[in-house]
C-alpha cells in the first residue's frame, strides 16, 4: 500500500463548477496533516469524496479502497467528524454508546467511558439536552474510542469557544495520535493547530498550492525584517509577500537560501497564518 | 445480523412514540371508553332502567338473568370469534404512524444532519434502508397487533367479569370455544400478508423520504394528487382519453393508502358467503390470503422493492450539503 490517501486527477463538478480541480495526492501514514483553504475552496469537498460521501471522476485511493465501490469496506478503518454538532438530538449518552459498539467492531466502549467521566455528560442524557460544546465532546469520546487507521476532522471545533477547543486538539494528540493512525483536519483556526500538524496542504479554487511537511516549511520559507535602504535588494530576490510594519518592510521569501537572507535583516520562520494569507492573497477580490 | 439488530433498536429508539406510546395512547382511550361504559351499564343498571320484551325497567341482573341458555350460547360464540374488533382503531392508527415514520425517516437524517454521523459507521445504506423498511412492515405492525390483543383480552375479561358479577357466566362457555384461540393466530397470520401489501408504499414513501430536498410529504401526496387534478382537465378539454377511474385507485389509493391495515379488503372478490360474527375473522383471513393470488398484490411488491433500491441508491450520494 503507498499511503493512506493517494489521489490522481481527482475531478469534482458541482454543475460547471469545478469545485476540485485534478488534484494530485499522497498522504503517508503517522502523520497530522492539515488542510487549510479559505471557504469554497474545495477541502470539504475533497474530504466528501475521500469518505464516499458525493461521486467525483478521476483516481482516489483511502487505504486501498475505492471510496466509490468499497465505501462499506473502508468505513471500518475510517473515522470522522464531518461538521459540528451533527449527533441526532434524540439520542441518549447510553444509547449512542451501544449503537456504536453494536455495529464497529473497533469501538472500545470502556475507552469512552473513562474519557465520558472527565466531562459533565451523563449516561440518561439527550443530545437535544447539550451545550454544542458537550455534543463535541461526546461526539470525540467516540471517535477516539475507535481504533480506526485514518481520522477525517472537517472544521470539528466550528463555533466553540477557546476552552472547548483548546482541549480538543490537546486530547488529540495526547490520548489518541500514534505512530500508526492519520490524522487530516480542515480549519479556520489555522494558529490553532499549527503546532500539532506534521504536514500542511493549502487548497485554493479546487487546486493544490502548498504540500510540504513542517519541517521543510522551516528550511523552504523565510520571514525578513529589511531596512529601507535593504528595500531593492530584497525585492530583487522576489518575493512572494510584503507587509510594512514601524517603517520596516516585512519579506516572506520561498526557496531562497537562508545565508543569501541573513544579510538583509533579521530572519524568521514564518507561521501558518502569515503564509496562508501570503498564499491566498486576491481570493476574495 | 448483529448489525440489522442494533440498526431496527436504534429506529425503535428514535421512534418510540409512534411505535410505542401511540398505542399505549390508543389502547388506554379505548380501554378507559368500553370498561368505562361497561362499569356505568353495570352500575347504572342495577336498580332497573333496562327495557327487555316489554317489561319496563328492569335490572341489568335481571336482564341477564332473562337471557336463555341457547341466547347465551350464541352471545359466547360472538365473544370468542369476534372479540379482538374492539382494538380497530389500533390498527388505523398503525397505519397513521407507518406512513409518517417512512416519509420522513430519510428525509430528517438530511434535515438535521445527523447522516453525517451514521456514515461514519460501518453500516451500508442497504442495510439502513432495509432497517427502516423492517421497521415500519415487520416491527410497528408486531407491536400494534400486540397491543391489540392485549386489549381485546383485557375488554373481553373485563366484560366477562362484570356479566359473572351479575349473574352470567361466559368464562365456561367463552374459554371453552376454540375460535377464542384460533382468532389470535388468525390475527398474526395478517401481518405477512400486510408487509406483501404495505410494501409498495412503504418503497415509496421512503424513496420520496430520501430524494426530497424539502416538504416531503408535499411531493409524496402533492405530485399524485396533481397529477390527478391536470388528468381531470385533459379529460375535460379533450374528451376524455384517460380512465381516471383507474388512477385514483391504482396510484392515490392503492399507492399511497396500502400502509393501512385492512386497505386491501375488497380486492377479491367475495363469493356469496354468509357473515357472521362467528366466521368474520376467518372469512376476512380467507379473503386476504386470496390476495397472494393476485397480480395486484405482486406488482405492488415489485414496485416497493423497486423504490427501495432507489432509496438505497440516493441515500449513498444525497448529501450536498
Amino acid at each position: 500500500m503507498s499511503g493512506v490517501l493517494t489521489a490522481k486527477g481527482l475531478n469534482k463538478h458541482y454543475g460547471k463548477h469545478l469545485a476540485v480541480d485534478h488534484i494530485n495526492l499522497a498522504i503517508q501514514p503517522g502523520r497530522i496533516v492539515g488542510l487549510i483553504g479559505p471557504n469554497g475552496s474545495g477541502k470539504t469537498t475533497t474530504l466528501k469524496a475521500a469518505l464516499g460521501l458525493i461521486p467525483f471522476e478521476g483516481e482516489l485511493k483511502v487505504l486501498g479502497f475505492d471510496p466509490r465501490t468499497q465505501r462499506d469496506g473502508l468505513m471500518n478503518e475510517v473515522c470522522f467528524i464531518a461538521d459540528v454538532a451533527v449527533l441526532p438530538r434524540w439520542i441518549r449518552v447510553r444509547e449512542v454508546l451501544d449503537f456504536v459498539e453494536g455495529v464497529h467492531p473497533k469501538f472500545n466502549r470502556q475507552k469512552a467511558k473513562d474519557y465520558l467521566a472527565k466531562t459533565k455528560l451523563s449516561p440518561e442524557m439527550k443530545v437535544k439536552e447539550m451545550s454544542k460544546g458537550m455534543i463535541v465532546q461526546l461526539h470525540l469520546a467516540i471517535v477516539m474510542s475507535i481504533d480506526a487507521k485514518l481520522l477525517v476532522l472537517d472544521e470539528p471545533t466550528l463555533g466553540l469557544d477557546i476552552l472547548y477547543r483548546k482541549q480538543f486538539y490537546q486530547n488529540l494528540l495526547e490520548e489518541y495520535f500514534d505512530e500508526n493512525k492519520t490524522i487530516i483536519v480542515t480549519t479556520h483556526q489555522v494558529e490553532e493547530i499549527e503546532h500539532i500538524l506534521s504536514d500542511l496542504i493549502f487548497i485554493r479554487e479546487g487546486k493544490i498550492t502548498l504540500n510540504t511537511s513542517m519541517d521543510e516549511i522551516g528550511e523552504r520559507f523565510a520571514e525578513v525584517m529589511v531596512n529601507p535602504d535593504n528595500y531593492a535588494a530584497a525585492k530583487a530576490l522576489n518575493p512572494i509577500d510584503e507587509r510594512t510594519i514601524f517603517g520596516k518592510t516585512v519579506f516572506l521569501f520561498d526557496g531562497v537560501p537562508r545565508a543569501t537572507l541573513a544579510q538583509l535583516g533579521e530572519l524568521k520562520t514564518p507561521g501558518i497564518a502569515d503564509l496562508f494569507v501570503a498564499t491566498m492573497k486576491g481570493t476574495y477580490a | 445480523m448483529n448489525t440489522m439488530k442494533w440498526l431496527l433498536k436504534r429506529e425503535y429508539w428514535e421512534h418510540k412514540g409512534g411505535y410505542f406510546w401511540a398505542p399505549v395512547v390508543v389502547s388506554g382511550l379505548l380501554a378507559l371508553l368500553t370498561i368505562g361504559s361497561m362499569l356505568f351499564a353495570s352500575v347504572a343498571g342495577s336498580k332497573g332502567g333496562f327495557h327487555l320484551d316489554g317489561h319496563s325497567s328492569i335490572s341489568l341482573q335481571q336482564a341477564l338473568s332473562s337471557i336463555s341458555a341457547s341466547e347465551k350460547v350464541e352471545f359466547a360464540k360472538g365473544l370468542a370469534s369476534g372479540y379482538p374488533a374492539v382494538a380497530m382503531p389500533l390498527m388505523f392508527t398503525l397505519g397513521f404512524v407507518v406512513f409518517f415514520y417512512c416519509l420522513g425517516s430519510l428525509y430528517d437524517e438530511r434535515k438535521d444532519r445527523s447522516i453525517l454521523f451514521w456514515k461514519s459507521l460501518p453500516v451500508s445504506d442497504r442495510d439502513t434502508v432495509i432497517s427502516k423498511a423492517l421497521t415500519a412492515l415487520v416491527v410497528g405492525p408486531l407491536i400494534a397487533v400486540a397491543f391489540a390483543l392485549a386489549l381485546s383480552l383485557l375488554v373481553l375479561f373485563s366484560l366477562m367479569v362484570l356479566a359473572a358479577f351479575h349473574g352470567l357466566n361466559l368464562f365456561g362457555p367463552v374459554l371453552g370455544d376454540r375460535n377464542f384461540y384460533l382468532v389470535i393466530v388468525q390475527i398474526l397470520s395478517f401481518i405477512p400478508v400486510y408487509v406483501l401489501w404495505a410494501l409498495p408504499t412503504v418503497g415509496y414513501l421512503l424513496f420520496v423520504s430520501s430524494w426530497a430536498k424539502t416538504k416531503p410529504f408535499l411531493w409524496a401526496v402533492g405530485v399524485p394528487v396533481v397529477g390527478g387534478v391536470i388528468l381531470t382537465w385533459v379529460n375535460a378539454l379533450a374528451g376524455s382519453p384517460f380512465v381516471l377511474e383507474s388512477y385514483w385507485k391504482v396510484i392515490v389509493a392503492r399507492g399511497l393508502g396500502s400502509a393501512f391495515p385492512g386497505s386491501w379488503l375488497g380486492q377479491v372478490a367475495e363469493s356469496n358467503v354468509n357473515i357472521n360474527p362467528d366466521n368474520a375473522v376467518s372469512v376476512l383471513l380467507a379473503n386476504t390470503y386470496g390476495l397472494l393470488g393476485t397480480a395486484n398484490l405482486w406488482i405492488g411488491v415489485a414496485i416497493g422493492l423497486a423504490f427501495l433500491a432507489g432509496a438505497v441508491k440516493m441515500r449513498r450520494y444525497r448529501d450536498e450539503g
